[in-house]
């Protein structure tokens, strides 16, 4: 594999100075102020290049789980009806969650992915990004729909859907099947604070098929690697890259 | 007891990884962990960074001894219970394959344990309730599905378990390679060791940073020496070459080998340190009684060098397990033959200092610490044909308080006593990790709000 270091583009990363704000803000940067946060913050580090788009394979890792899943719309679909066709970033979280290099961290990140990708030409139509919360009893299609807002008003090459459940029940086979984790705390008075279910960042890359081809958790949740790992698969349907 | 000659490194060109890339910090933030309990993958998702519940004993059958059959011992170690130093659970899974190491899945609700005999790999649901684990799953074709032998090494990606073989079934010697499965237990890959340009095909362990994007692997030795008795094994000269002599640095995303490193005598074990911002790895050589370090010097480009010995190699002490704290600044190196426990200051990673050491038995294997390093628990078993005989084959879990200046032994569950067999590999459980979704999928949605 060749590396072309002319073709790494530095990615600017704000985790740490995220965590300086108190949370509220923070969210509220997040999800308002999207791209200005992009330059006003500095990044973290990390030391490699990653490989160029089309250099590499990526395995498939297991079919997607189906479940059963409503929109901000409360119009109730199964979830393939949103992983398929388009190569997709499959995201769960919950809206209350208060762990700075959690959901927070995954939307930051999954908005600079989506900026990178709206540049490319040859993603056009072919990339999806999907919201879906694992925490159906607070997170209602108004919940989703007020935070996904600034989202879904954009018109963009690369739409986002935000998604929730009518149950615990319906999500159960996606979360099991993803192995998606999801802990409440014993205590009833810890339990009882959204903020507090305990659960790992991750992020799932699907194909056209509806193939897990990468799941990203908070030790590979690099902007850069992502936007090559979607160029990888559109290249293996066809696609040309910029 | 000969080494294998050392052998030219290889002189494959590795990308350099000067460029730093905006990465999202991997050290903070609860439920992200670098390591778990410091040596496991970086991948898992939850610590226990306070008291550990329970202590899981991937135990070796003994023909005669209880059942016989190998089995998942689950021992309660929290001071704080009535039932502290005492067997919870046995669950036996009807064979005895040589158990030897485990690996727990990302999200940490299954162990998977491999057998190196029958190259069977067992997986355990533990999230259900983490005291009572649960034989869920059985492999049983990896040799038929890959060609390798004895799955050795379990290590969590995202979604997957990446398995470290030893052994194939052409010729049962240490040419092997990975198998990478999803957690579902379905085959996804398997990647062949190098056996070119400098690699001798062996494989052993895995150790991952993410961070750097980087994969390295040690060897030991294939299914012909390690089913062996040892003492036979060590008067044959010919098949003491056959022992692993590398440690293969891999792209990681890319899952190819980019650089191979002469590590003459069995490299085994290889923790990374935890320390935010380290670009370092260390590894012991079992034969040659050696620590070495993996590190990137000042151009990015990654380099192997001895710096220092265990014990006192011309007795062939036999390093085996080691384990390294949190903050990277100390390690535990268990020596087999001798049944020393002993502590290595690692302040400065090329120049570890060893500052204690301890009989902690008449043999001693795996060790294990606390995340706090406060706690450390030692096991005995090596393999069922290299262990002592007679009455120094002493098989145990032993625990041990340590503050920073001795260990105190704390309490014994004795294997044999108890009719389990040969204790094995020590993984850490608690009660916190029990599954909301698993089994309570209401749990959430009777969340008060």
């Amino acid at each position: 594999m060749r590396i072309n270091p002319d073709s790494w583009r530095r990615v600017r990363v704000d985790r740490a100075s995220a965590m300086k704000w108190p949370l509220p803000i923070a969210l509220a940067l997040l999800i308002g102020a999207g791209g200005a946060l992009a330059h006003e913050v500095s990044s973290a580090r990390a030391d490699f290049i990653p490989p160029e788009p089309g250099t590499y394979r990526l395995e498939r890792i297991q079919a997607l789980p189906d479940g059963a899943v409503i929109d901000t719309h409360n119009r109730r679909a199964r979830l393939a009806k949103y992983t398929q066709g388009r190569v997709t970033l499959l995201s769960l979280m919950y809206t209350s969650c208060s762990d700075p290099s959690g959901c927070p961290m995954a939307l930051y990140t999954l908005q600079k992915v989506r900026r990178d990708l709206e540049r490319e030409k040859s993603t056009g139509n072919r990339v999806r990004i999907v919201s879906l919360s694992f925490d159906p009893a607070h997170d209602t299609p108004d919940v989703m729909r007020a935070y996904s807002a600034r989202q879904t008003q954009k018109r963009s090459q690369v739409p986002w859907d935000f998604l929730t459940a009518r149950s615990p029940q319906d999500l159960r086979p996606v979360l099991d099947g993803l192995g998606q984790d999801v802990r409440v705390p014993a205590d009833p008075a810890a339990a009882a604070n959204p903020a507090n279910l305990t659960h790992m960042l991750k992020v799932f890359l699907i194909d056209r098929d509806g193939w897990v081809r990468e799941i990203y958790t908070s030790s590979f949740l690099v902007p850069q690697v992502m936007v090559n790992d979607v160029q990888t698969l559109l290249l293996e349907d066809g696609g040309k890259l910029r | 007891m000969s080494s294998h000659e050392i052998t030219a490194c290889l002189s494959q060109r590795v990308a350099r990884f000067v460029v730093s890339v905006g990465l999202f910090s991997l050290f903070a933030g609860a439920g992200i962990a670098l390591a778990d309990e410091t040596c496991n993958s970086p991948y898992l998702s939850s610590l226990i960074k306070g008291q550990e519940d329970y202590a899981y004993v991937w135990t070796l059958g003994v023909r005669g001894v209880g059942d016989g059959w190998d089995k998942l011992v689950t021992i309660d170690v929290n001071p704080a219970s009535s039932r502290y130093g005492k067997v919870l659970h046995s669950v036996s899974v009807g064979a005895r394959g040589e158990a030897h190491h485990m690996g727990f899945s990302d999200d940490r609700r299954f162990l998977w344990a491999g057998g190196l005999d029958d190259s069977k790999i067992y997986v355990f649901d533990i999230g259900t309730d983490p005291g009572k684990p649960r034989l869920v799953k059985t492999i049983g074709d990896v040799t038929e599905r890959t060609g390798f032998v004895g799955p050795h090494t379990f290590y969590a990606l995202p979604g997957r378990v990446l398995v470290g073989n030893l052994s194939n079934s052409k010729d049962h010697g240490g040419m092997t390679g990975l198998a990478l499965y999803n957690n579902r237990g379905d085959l996804i890959q398997s990647y062949p060791m190098p056996s070119s340009n400098g690699g001798d095909g062996y494989g052993y362990d895995i150790a991952i940073n993410p961070q750097k994007n980087v994969l390295l692997t040690s060897s030991f030795t294939g299914w012909n020496n390690y089913m062996r008795n040892l003492g036979e094994l060590v008067g044959d000269a010919e098949a003491m070459k056959h022992f692993g002599n590398t440690v293969v640095l891999w792209d990681l995303k890319t899952m190819s080998p980019k650089k191979i490193f002469s590590v003459p005598g069995s490299p085994l074990e290889i923790r990374w340190s935890l320390n935010p911002g380290d670009n370092w790895a260390v590894v012991a050589t079992a034969l040659t009684s050696k620590i070495w370090l993996i590190q990137q010097d000042s151009s990015g480009e990654w380099q192997a060098k001895d710096v220092a010995v265990i014990g006192d190699p011309s007795k062939i002490p036999l390093p085996v397990d080691i384990s390294i704290t949190a903050d990277g600044k100390g390690l535990w190196v268990n020596t087999f033959m001798d049944g020393k426990t002993r502590y290595f200051d690692l302040s400065n990673p090329e120049h570890p200092i060893q500052t204690y050491e301890k009989a902690t038995g008449k043999q001693v294997n795996m060790v294990s610490q606390s995340w706090d390093g406060k706690r450390v628990y030692i096991a005995s078993s090596l393999l069922a044909n290299w262990d002592k005989t007679g009455e120094n084959d002493e098989q145990f879990l032993r625990g041990f308080d340590w503050d920073g200046k001795a260990l105190t032994q704390t309490f014994e569950v004795d294997f044999y006593k108890e009719k389990l067999g040969r204790a094995h590999h020590i993984k850490l459980g608690s009660k916190a990790l029990k599954a909301a979704y698993a089994d309570q999928p209401g749990q959430l949605a009777s969340r008060p709000r």
